[in-house]
């Protein structure tokens, strides 16, 4: 109930306006929203990609963090990103359970991660990438990442 | 509640959470639509059931779920619910948040460690939620929300303070239980005392099984009708086109082109009669149909003067009776008095309609011979012509009433003269007879004051005269004693007499009796003044 209240406040205020390269594609329940992010300035790693971004929202959000990965479809890359595994998960303090704060949201999350790959310069993955993707059955939620790299 | 530290609560929420606590059975509804049951019969009703079975109980309304008409300033928007705040708390980092949001937020932290969800600062739980300003709250009740039952049909919009008392007191649409014991379905407020309408009915077009309580509800049967009914569309028996079954009836008076009507002119005395469409070609020939409009608002105007002249009507019948019950009074009948009959011209049969006094045979409009101050009969002759019986009547009545309007004005004049002259004489003669009551007065208190003195003399004189008697010769010093007590004593014998030689007496009788005779005779002198 919680969650379906403040998401649907949150479909009503992404209806009306959206900051620029990012995208809302598909919100058709309170569990599963599809985004669309694009680095806005002229990147050469991101340039003339778009990334698709999958949110999975508990029954407790915004008090529980929601899942975020990446999506990998056609026309839609994982993007480059030191934090950023090839599965699409997402390595970043702000949506693992420590780092989430029921402030966020879907908008605020956007940002971060668009800021995220803007004002990255490394075409890498992560350390133990190929490891993480075979072995990982996990969710996201559940990882606990150590995160290396606070300039995030 | 993970963090039970000592906030506040403003009215409306201990309300809101006190009522919440009671038992169900306690939570009567208080109020209602004007149809509904009075709260003593539903009372009643209640307590008459099984207590298991009393549940007229309403959810308080959820403040999260409110919809709000205007759109509220994002400062009293809280970062969680996105919603404005409900019962907010303030964070020592100063940050705002609803309690409840607060709450949950806190839950999933670890004990010890509760973190604000903006700014990470650490919260003590038991010191670091703090009450908010009162201009907070007084800004939170003052935003506009719609009722939460608005798509049930309720229209209340009004400030968020009321929003409680509304939904749980007055809304018509507030869910509660059905009244009926075996069902415990929820039914609109409103409908409450209609007792269970959830059975299920068809609808007379298409058949479909509906409940009662939807038929009930006005617009939702228009909705049936209108969108779901499969049968919602019917031909129109004249011109064969689909529409929907509420608005035949607006289709056929109004715009079936295949319906016969007359011609607009009708009332002007076209007689032609056809087809809708064959009807319109004809109004742009016909002159009559062309008059129509303005003779039918011509014909309007004069109903509503009919109308509006009928009352009149009657009031000037009204007045007229008062203005003859008034004149009977001022000039009571004189039999004699027959010699002016004055008829009213414009309505002969007046007296008829009125019937005067049986005193007075004449009609009613009349001159007042009796009330004529006495005049020498050659002045009247020569000042009031009409007053003579020779003279032919009045030309009209207008000059009649205006004679009759100032004969009236010369008599009130005259009757206020006398009586300022009365009111002078009556004034001098009061003046008049209050002096000389004033004089009397003054006499008889000179004549009671003289008396006084007379007795107090004598009272005096006489003790005097007892004691020195009984002190006998320590008084008498000089030889001249028993001649001042002989002196004293022909004083008072003598007081009685002429006051004028007192005086001379009381400087004779020397410094012996000095206190008294000093005191008597200041007071004799001024009584003498
Ligand atoms: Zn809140
Ligand atoms: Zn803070
Ligand atoms: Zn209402
Ligand atoms: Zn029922
Ligand atoms: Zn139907
Ligand atoms: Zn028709
Ligand atoms: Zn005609």
């Amino acid at each position: 109930m919680f969650a379906s209240k403040r998401l649907s406040k949150e479909l009503s205020k992404l209806h009306d306006h959206l900051p620029p390269g990012i995208e809302l594609i598909q919100a058709d329940d309170f569990a599963e929203w599809l985004m669309d992010i694009r680095v806005i300035d002229s990147n050469p790693l991101y340039q003339d990609e778009v990334y698709r971004l999958k949110f999975s929202f508990s029954q407790s959000y915004p008090i529980e963090a929601p899942e975020v990965v990446f999506v990998k479809d056609a026309t839609h890359p994982i993007p480059w990103h030191p934090h950023v595994y090839s599965n699409g998960i997402i390595c970043l303090d702000l949506l693992d359970r420590q780092g989430w704060s029921p402030v966020h949201n879907v908008e605020s999350i956007c940002v971060s991660l668009q800021s995220m790959l803007t004002s990255n310069t490394k075409k890498e993955r992560p350390p133990g990438d190929e490891q993480f993707v075979k072995y990982n059955t996990q969710r996201p939620r559940d990882i606990n990442f150590v995160f290396h790299d606070n300039q995030v | 509640m993970a963090s039970p530290s000592p906030i506040p609560y403003d009215r409306r929420s201990s309300r809101a959470s006190s009522t919440a606590g009671q038992p169900a059975s306690d939570l009567l509804v208080v109020g209602g639509p004007p149809n509904s049951p009075s709260p003593l019969e539903l009372f009643l009703r209640a307590s008459n059931l099984p207590s298991s079975k009393t549940r007229i109980s309403k959810i308080p309304p959820d403040l999260h779920m409110l919809e709000y008409v205007s759109s509220c300033d994002t400062n009293l928007i809280c970062l969680i619910c996105h919603s404005p705040f409900d019962k907010p708390v303030k964070l020592a980092c100063d940050h705002y948040f609803c309690r409840d949001c607060l709450d949950h937020a806190f839950e999933v932290q670890p004990d010890g460690h509760k973190t604000c969800p903006t700014c990470r600062g650490r919260v003590d739980t038991d010191t670091g939620v703090l009450p908010v300003p009162k201009i907070l709250e007084k800004m939170l009740d003052e935003l506009v929300v719609k009722c939460p039952n608005t798509k049930s049909g309720c229209t209340w919009v009004d400030s968020r303070v009321n929003v409680n008392d509304h939904v749980m007191l007055y809304c018509e649409y507030t869910l509660v239980e059905c009244p009926s014991h075996e069902c415990r379905l929820p039914i609109f407020q409103k409908e409450f005392h209609k007792g269970c309408l959830h059975y299920t009915l068809s609808c007379e077009h298409c058949h479909t099984s509906l409940m009662k309580k939807d038929l009930e509800v006005g617009y939702i049967t228009q909705r049936h009708q209108k969108t779901h009914c499969s049968n919602r569309f019917t031909a129109c028996p004249h011109c064969d086109a689909e529409v929907l079954r509420l608005d035949l009836k607006v289709h056929v008076n109004d715009s079936c082109p295949k319906m016969v009507i007359p011609c607009p002119g009708t009332i002007l005395g076209c007689h032609f009669t056809a087809e809708r469409t064959e009807v319109i070609k004809h109004e742009n020939a016909c002159p009559m149909a062309t008059m129509a409009p303005h003779f039918r608002d011509q014909q309007a105007r004069i109903e509503r003067n009919e109308a509006r002249f009928e009352p009149l009507a009657r009031k000037v019948g009204i007045l007229e009776d008062g203005l003859s019950n008034i004149t009977n009074m001022l000039y009571p009948a004189n039999p004699n008095d027959s010699s002016f009959p004055v008829t009213n011209p414009l309505d002969p049969n007046h007296s008829d309609a009125f019937p005067p006094a049986p005193l007075i045979p004449t009609p009613d409009f009349r001159l007042p011979p009796a009330s004529f101050p006495p005049v020498p009969p050659t002045n009247d002759q020569s000042q009031t012509p009409f007053n003579n019986p020779s003279q032919p009547p009045f030309d009209s009545q207008v000059h009649h009433l205006l004679t009759l309007h100032d004969s009236l004005r010369d008599e009130v004049s005259r009757i206020a003269n006398a009586l300022t002259d009365l009111e002078g004489r009556t004034n001098m003669m009061i003046i008049n007879e209050n002096q000389r009551v004033k004089d009397e007065m003054l006499h008889t208190n000179a004549a009671i004051n003289s008396m006084r003195m007379q007795l107090h003399w004598l009272m005096s004189a006489t003790l005097h005269q007892r004691t020195s008697n009984s002190t006998g010769t320590s008084t008498a010093r000089a030889g001249g004693s028993t001649s001042s007590n002989s002196n004293g004593n022909g004083r008072a014998q003598g007081a009685s007499g002429a006051s004028t030689s007192l005086g001379a007496r009381a400087e004779a009788s020397g410094t012996l009796h000095a206190p008294m005779r000093r005191l008597s005779d200041s007071t004799r002198q001024d009584t003498k003044l």
